[in-house]
């Protein structure tokens, strides 16, 4: 479902990311972890299609998303870690429009957001102005909206910030419900946590590279550190920055 | 349905549907706005109306005193259209080439719009069209009354002004066409650093330019009273670019005047070059540009510096990053000012930086100060031309009614935005010894700094090319100082009353009410104390200094000033000491 093949993207001098090759099929949901400037959210933009690769290429769904973005993008959701909403818009009216960028029917974003806005306990605030509404309420309107139209891939940036314990909890929920329905999942975190719950496979960038990848059994034999997700991370990250 | 007429059914779809958001934000925010106060609200209405009607007045005095010139009224207001325009062209493009940068490459919709199922090429459609409509509004704006003004003095039928209507829009599509795709060369191209020489060499090359070709001529009294037909020979071929053919300027004033003057033939000439050109330049930056753009967004958004290709830049890049621990430029100057707490020297230092580093900002004062070297430059002519002292009075005070319109447009675009812009930050300072207050207190002393090196720069820069006497020059350079202080005291005060956090682009948050409250307090303020100064300047009454009138008029003034720069900052303190960070 997602193929990127030898990607590498360089800002000036330096490679930011340096020739990842990695699949990810459908269905799987594949948590990347690194430490800050390991790369992690410059491969999500260039998933996104935001950002031009250096060299390599990015495919979704079977679509190379240069050179048939819309394609790759009608497929695909991007949630980034402080999304993009309209301040003067009310979340209904979001999702409306979100639905209609989508090209579904007024009747299908009824039917896909309803049962969405309950799960995230988003009713009370749905004829709001989204510039009054929190952070974590804010996240909750973009996932959802990220979801109306039953994308084959999320790529998700840190969904946790700003969320609390009963919304994060909702979040991990419904992404694994989707993914068990065939959806691919790409998430990009800093909890570790989040990473040993939730993923099928996890991945360890480091430095624009992508120095460890499997379960959560494999990266513990991999790193040759016993206990929690935390010491092989730890152990991985130490050992390629000596 | 084909592949190629489903994505031109698709296009449209998302062009209604981007409209209709965009209309229903702009009619929230609206109505958010009359919501404010009623009577801050009308005072705004007011002043907007009341420049149209007074502008309206001006150009139609102006033009009428022209007409009247006998045999020469026609050929000088014709130059006069055509020059307006000409310059008019060339704002126009750089309004939007500023504003389309911003709106390609800083505006977080774009990026939002490209990760949805969207062609590039209609996020640029959609990004040009908005760039458009918010750099011309202005435009439009400032033409309208003179337009009328024109039309009256000319006597023209009523469709003249619906055909103007009709001119307008085609011309303002061409420069925003241009300034759209040089902002995508641009981002293309050029990195803040290489966009920084660039700009400052422009600015000199420009400024170079307008030096020679404007460069003042002794005009004798002999020859203005006897070889006019020579002087304004001088001034025809001195503005005779404006009449250059290939100007998307001249097509407009050319139609519009041969539209006044009933010669509709060449009046829809030139109406069908304007339209073909903007149809052709159009159809290629709706079809062409989506690529460029995106290569250019992508570029943006991942560039280190171009120059960064150069081993000598790499090996001062890499002495700067081994310096960085050391105390830089910034931190030497202000280091100087030893009487200054070190937390706030670090909060000034902090201000300098992020203002220097942020080249949209100063680059528009580039423009701003390209344009007052030319107006400063010009004034030459003035000392030349006049004799009487009615006359010199005059200009020396219009003069002064510019150099604090300047400062005006200085204070209300860089100072009030920048309490706002600690935003999301607000809480770094807040919660620091140094405190809300004082972070007040240390931009208004910041801005009220290098306010002053402006200001009192451009008095007695303007007054010496006046050869204004020393003691006026004292006298309005004594005053350009109060004035600094109380418009920076109400820019400062009204950006704490009205903030607004949610913006990091510093002229939405002039855009908004109390950005816009500013500037009408602002214009009036200097409106009503260069008419006291000059009611109250001792030889306003031929020497009759220690008058009933020289003590009113400067007592009036230094009121004034007082209520305004006081009268927002207290407003402000108190609202700064129920402020949650």
């Amino acid at each position: 479902m997602i193929e990127l093949v030898n990607l590498q993207k360089r800002f000036g001098d330096l490679a930011a990311v340096d020739g990842i090759d990695l699949a990810v099929p459908r269905g799987e949901f594949l948590a990347v972890l690194g430490p800050n400037a390991a790369g992690k959210t410059t491969t999500i933009r260039m998933i996104a299609g935001l950002i031009r690769p250096t060299a390599g290429s990015v495919a979704v769904a079977g679509f190379d998303v240069q050179t048939d973005p819309l394609e790759a993008r009608r497929r695909m959701a991007y949630v980034p870690d402080f999304p993009f909403l309209y301040d003067k818009l009310t979340p209904a009216e979001f999702l409306r429009f979100t639905g209609e960028l989508f090209d579904l029917s007024p009747e299908r974003i009824d039917s896909a957001s309803s049962g969405l806005i309950e799960r995230f306990s988003l009713g009370p605030y749905l004829n709001k102005p989204i510039e009054g509404l929190s952070h974590g309420t804010r996240q909750r309107v973009a996932i959802v909206s990220a979801l109306l139209h039953d994308p084959e891939v999320f790529v998700i940036d840190e969904p946790m910030v700003g969320l609390d314990p009963f919304h994060a909890r909702v979040v991990k929920d419904v992404l694994k419900e989707r993914s068990a329905a065939g959806m691919t999942v790409f998430l990009s975190t800093h909890q570790l946590s989040v990473a040993e719950e939730m993923a099928d496979r996890i991945a360890i960038m480091h430095r624009g590279r992508i120095v460890a990848i499997g379960s959560r059994e494999e990266l513990r034999e991999k790193s040759g550190a016993a206990g929690a997700l935390e010491e092989s991370f730890l152990a991985l990250t130490r050992e390629e920055a000596g | 349905m084909n592949r190629s007429q489903s994505n031109r059914g698709t296009s449209r779809h998302v062009l209604v549907l981007l409209t209709r958001i965009s209309l229903l934000q702009a009619s929230r925010r609206l109505r958010a706005v009359l919501h404010q106060s009623r009577l801050l609200t009308a005072l705004i209405v007011g002043f907007i109306m009341g420049y149209v009607v007074l502008s309206f007045w001006i150009f139609h005095k102006g033009l009428t005193f022209v007409e009247q010139f006998p045999g020469l009224g026609p050929l000088l207001t014709e130059r006069m259209i055509f020059l307006l325009f000409a310059f008019l062209f060339v704002l126009l493009l750089l309004s939007s080439l500023i504003i389309s940068y911003t709106n390609f490459f800083r505006n977080r919709e774009t990026a939002f719009l490209l990760t949805l199922p969207i062609a590039k090429v209609q996020v640029f459609r959609w990004k040009s069209i908005e760039s458009t409509l918010l750099a011309s509004w202005a435009f439009l704006f400032l033409v309208a009354p003179l337009l009328a003004a024109y039309g009256l003095t000319r006597g023209v039928p009523w469709h003249f002004y619906a055909v103007t209507v009709v001119f307008l829009s085609l011309f303002i599509v061409l420069p925003s066409l241009a300034g759209s795709w040089i902002a995508v060369g641009l981002g293309r191209f050029m990195d803040r650093r290489v966009f920084q020489v660039c700009i400052l060499a422009a600015a000199g090359v420009f400024l170079a330019g307008a030096v020679f070709w404007w460069r003042a001529e002794t005009v004798t009294d002999e020859m203005l009273e006897t070889r006019v037909l020579e002087v304004l020979d001088r001034l025809l071929v001195k503005t005779q670019f404006a009449n250059f053919s290939f100007l998307p300027s001249y097509w407009l004033s050319s139609g519009i005047q041969n539209w006044a003057e009933g010669a509709f033939t060449g009046a829809v000439f030139f109406c069908m070059v304007l339209l073909s050109h903007s149809l052709f330049f159009g159809y290629l930056s709706f079809t062409r540009m989506g690529d460029p753009f995106y290569e250019a967004l992508s570029t943006v958004q991942s560039r280190g510096s171009v120059l960064g290709r150069w081993t000598w830049f790499q090996a001062w890049q890499q002495r700067r990053a081994s310096a960085r621990r050391m105390r830089g430029p910034l931190e030497l100057v202000f280091g100087l000012c030893f009487w200054l707490r070190r937390d706030t020297r670090a909060f000034l230092v902090k201000d300098v930086r992020i203002f220097w580093r942020d080249t949209s900002q100063w680059g528009q004062t580039v423009v701003l100060f390209g344009l007052l070297g030319v107006y400063i430059l010009n004034l030459r002519h003035f000392s030349h031309q006049l004799s009487n002292p009615f006359w010199i009075n005059l200009v020396s005070f219009l003069n002064l009614g510019a150099c604090s319109l300047n400062l005006a447009t200085l204070t209300t675009r860089f100072v009030y935005p920048q309490f706002s812009l600690e935003g999301k930050r607000l809480w770094i300072v807040g919660m620091a010894p140094l405190g809300l207050r004082r972070m007040v207190l240390t931009k208004l002393g910041l801005a009220s700094c290098a306010s002053l090196v402006v200001t009192l720069g451009l008095i007695t820069l303007s007054c010496g090319m006046l050869h204004v006497a020393t003691p006026r020059l004292a006298y309005f350079a004594l005053a350009v100082v109060i004035m600094t202080f109380t418009l920076n005291g109400l820019a400062v005060g009204l950006g704490v009353l009205y903030p607004n956090f949610k913006e990091d682009n510093p002229s939405r948050i002039v855009s908004g009410f109390g950005g816009t409250f500013c500037l009408v307090m602002s214009f009036l303020y200097i409106v009503a104390s260069v008419t006291l100064l000059a009611l109250g300047a001792p030889w306003s009454l031929g020497g009759g200094g220690g008058s009933l009138q020289t003590i009113s008029g400067i007592a009036g003034f230094l009121l004034l000033s007082l209520l305004l720069g006081l009268f927002p900052m207290i407003l402000g303190f108190r609202r700064l000491a129920q402020f949650e960070i």
